[in-house]
């Protein structure tokens, strides 16, 4: 069953240089994500990513086309939509002067719930960190702290976009098992990425995109054997003197 | 009613600017050194103010009030001719001239004095006029002997007589009161938007409304704390005296407030870099602080600049907390500020829900 319906998403803006005409950062998208997947959206920078992100998640306007996540539309209804979903954005600054509890704290209750954050900072390894500022936390950190908040109100879709640049290995590693884990429990990942690694290792389907369009959707897997290069001819043995030797025989003159 | 989210927003709001020390310490610690310079200036034996007199009619009675100016520790005499002194007025040595006519002499019309002053002196006169003319009351009553019933009249008159920290005072708290609400709104938006929190608080359900209601109680909350912290350092160890009622005082602390965070979120939603934030920012308050009767009388402002003046948002509140810390006035009497205090109150808040567009604010 998909939990994700997207047809013909569209996204466009004015051109900076001539504001009569818009260019499209989102150029009429189709994809559906079934529940319990991890779904991948690759490309380079300003392929699209994250606009499709934002439109999925109701902070900007879908212009063309719809979005549907669990049934909710998201055009009509961004605020239902914004209660099952659960968001990780590129930049993740908070509040200043409030410790991680504080802010898990807060928003829960921006959902209206209430939430052990202790437990949910467990999810996460940062149980000793539960009194520190986000300020004062490493990077690989900071990002799982952004999922944790991201998981206050037990999302049924947890968008995440590129969580893993600029970590080091260890954290990368660290972040792709946080993901597996959640996603073993039944969550719906979806996620950007600009690491190939990652999108091979951790998610069952890609979609990459380029220029606001997807050029190419499927399982890691059929992705490379539709559109890898033909494997590199065998290399070539022996020199000219085998040729040589080949063509005149073995035999010995004189 | 504020909801739960909006309480513990406004919660979470009054946590980050508690932990804030330098921001608290620098919201007080400008009134407050402002008035304690002026209240150890004042302590000490005040600075006569020096006139200048020129005696045109030099008969019994003019020498009598001569006499009588001298007395009085408020006013350093010194007699010279009309040239002499004009000459040391411009020179800034003396406060001003006041000449004595040819015929001063008990009339049924009442003597003519001209006073000859410095206009670049004209914020102090705003001050010392009325302490020239109570002064020039009292000689009088004392030249034509009149009874101890005045003088009952004249003790009424002193105890109302202003020092400058009373006068002050008011005009501080308004200042702070705009300044604390600018930064609450208008500034505090600008950086949460550059550090993408708003972004990050727009994908969760909360609503603009919500954010906005918590913003406002949180300030509120600020504003009060600090005036009474103010107004209480002020009366208790500044001794500025307070005689109206509290509860108009903070009737207006509060509308005040609102007033300030309107425009602030107008700001806010009109800036959209910190720097553009500071200079459209540094455009409201500057010209307030100096023109609204913050530090001295509007009355004393050249004539041109009066009745603009009058009209900026911090002239009606200031205005309004003054009549009442000063003169006791009830609400009902300063019906005129709090009718200036209403117009910028719907102006505020219709430019501030016209201009504050969610999404770009959060984008």
């Amino acid at each position: 069953m998909s939990i994700i319906e997207v047809k013909n998403l569209a996204k466009k803006y004015p051109l900076p240089d001539d504001s009569s005409k818009t260019f499209y950062a989102v150029a009429g998208i189709s994809f559906s994500i079934e529940a319990g997947e991890i779904y991948g959206i690759l490309g380079p920078n300003g392929a699209g990513k994250t606009t499709t992100l934002e439109m999925l998640e109701g902070l900007i306007d879908i212009d063309e086309g719809s979005a549907f996540i669990d049934g909710i539309d998201v055009g009509s209804n961004p605020f239902e939509v914004k209660e099952i979903i659960g968001v990780q954005l590129q930049s993740n600054e908070y509040f200043d002067n409030l410790s991680l509890i504080e802010l898990l704290t807060l928003f829960a209750t921006l959902y209206d719930r209430s939430i052990d954050a202790i437990n949910l900072l467990e999810k996460v390894q940062l149980v000793e960190k539960a009194q520190a500022k986000p300020a004062n936390l490493s990077g690989g950190q900071k990002q799982r702290f952004s999922i944790a908040c991201a998981l206050a109100n037990n999302p049924k879709v947890l968008f995440l976009d590129e969580p893993t640049t600029g970590l080091d290995p260890q954290a990368k590693r660290n972040l792709w098992d946080l993901v597996l884990q959640l996603n073993s429990n039944g969550m719906t990942v979806v996620l950007t990425t600009h690491n190939m690694e990652e999108a091979e290792s951790l998610c069952q389907r890609i979609a990459i995109m380029d220029h606001g369009n997807v050029v190419a959707e499927d399982t890691p897997q059929n992705l490379i054997l539709t559109h890898a290069p033909e494997p590199p001819m065998a290399p070539l043995h022996g020199n000219i003197e085998d040729v040589f030797l080949a063509l005149t025989g073995h035999g010995l003159r004189d | 009613m504020p909801t739960k989210t909006q309480l513990h927003l406004a919660k979470v709001f009054l946590k980050i600017f508690l932990r804030d020390r330098q921001s608290i310490f620098f919201s007080l610690f400008f009134p407050v050194i402002f008035m304690s310079v002026f209240s150890f200036a004042n302590n000490g034996s005040q600075d006569p103010i020096t006139i200048g007199v020129v005696d045109n009619s030099s008969n019994t009675l003019s020498q009598g009030f001569i006499e009588s100016l001298n007395a009085n520790p408020v006013f350093d005499v010194s007699l010279d001719n009309e040239t002499a002194l004009r000459s040391r007025l411009i020179e800034g040595d003396m406060t001003l001239v006041l000449i004595l006519p040819d015929e001063f002499v008990e009339q049924a019309g009442g003597t003519e004095l001209n006073l000859i002053v410095d206009a670049a002196q004209v914020q102090q006169l705003g001050l010392i006029v009325p302490l020239l003319e109570q002064t020039l009351i009292s000689i009088e009553r004392e030249f034509r002997n009149i009874e101890p019933m005045f003088s009952l009249a004249i003790e009424d008159v002193e105890a109302r007589s202003q020092r400058y920290l009373d006068f002050l005072l008011p005009g501080l708290l308004a200042f702070t009161l705009m300044q604390l609400s600018i930064a609450g709104s208008g500034f505090n938006i600008e950086e949460y938007r550059r550090k993408g929190i708003l972004k990050r608080l727009f994908v969760t359900p909360i609503k603009p409304k919500d954010f906005i209601t918590s913003i406002v109680i949180a300030r509120l909350v600020i504003c009060l704390i600090q005036m009474s912290v103010l107004m209480a350092i002020a009366v208790f160890f500044l001794e500025v005296s307070i005689v109206g009622n509290f509860i108009s005082l903070y009737l207006l602390i509060i509308l005040g407030t609102v007033i300030f965070l309107c425009l602030g979120f107008c700001l806010g939603s009109i800036a959209k870099t910190q720097q553009a934030v500071m200079a459209v920012g540094n455009i409201v308050i500057f010209p307030q602080i100096f023109l609204s009767g913050v530090f001295y009388p509007i009355e004393s402002m050249p004539a041109l600049i009066q009745p603009i003046a009058r009209v900026l948002p911090l002239s009606f509140i200031a205005t309004g907390l003054r009549e009442i810390a000063n003169s006791g006035a009830t609400l009902l009497e300063i019906i005129p500020s709090l009718i200036g205090i209403a117009v910028w109150f719907v102006i505020g808040f219709l430019l501030a829900t016209r201009l504050f567009v969610w999404k770009e604010v959060a984008n």
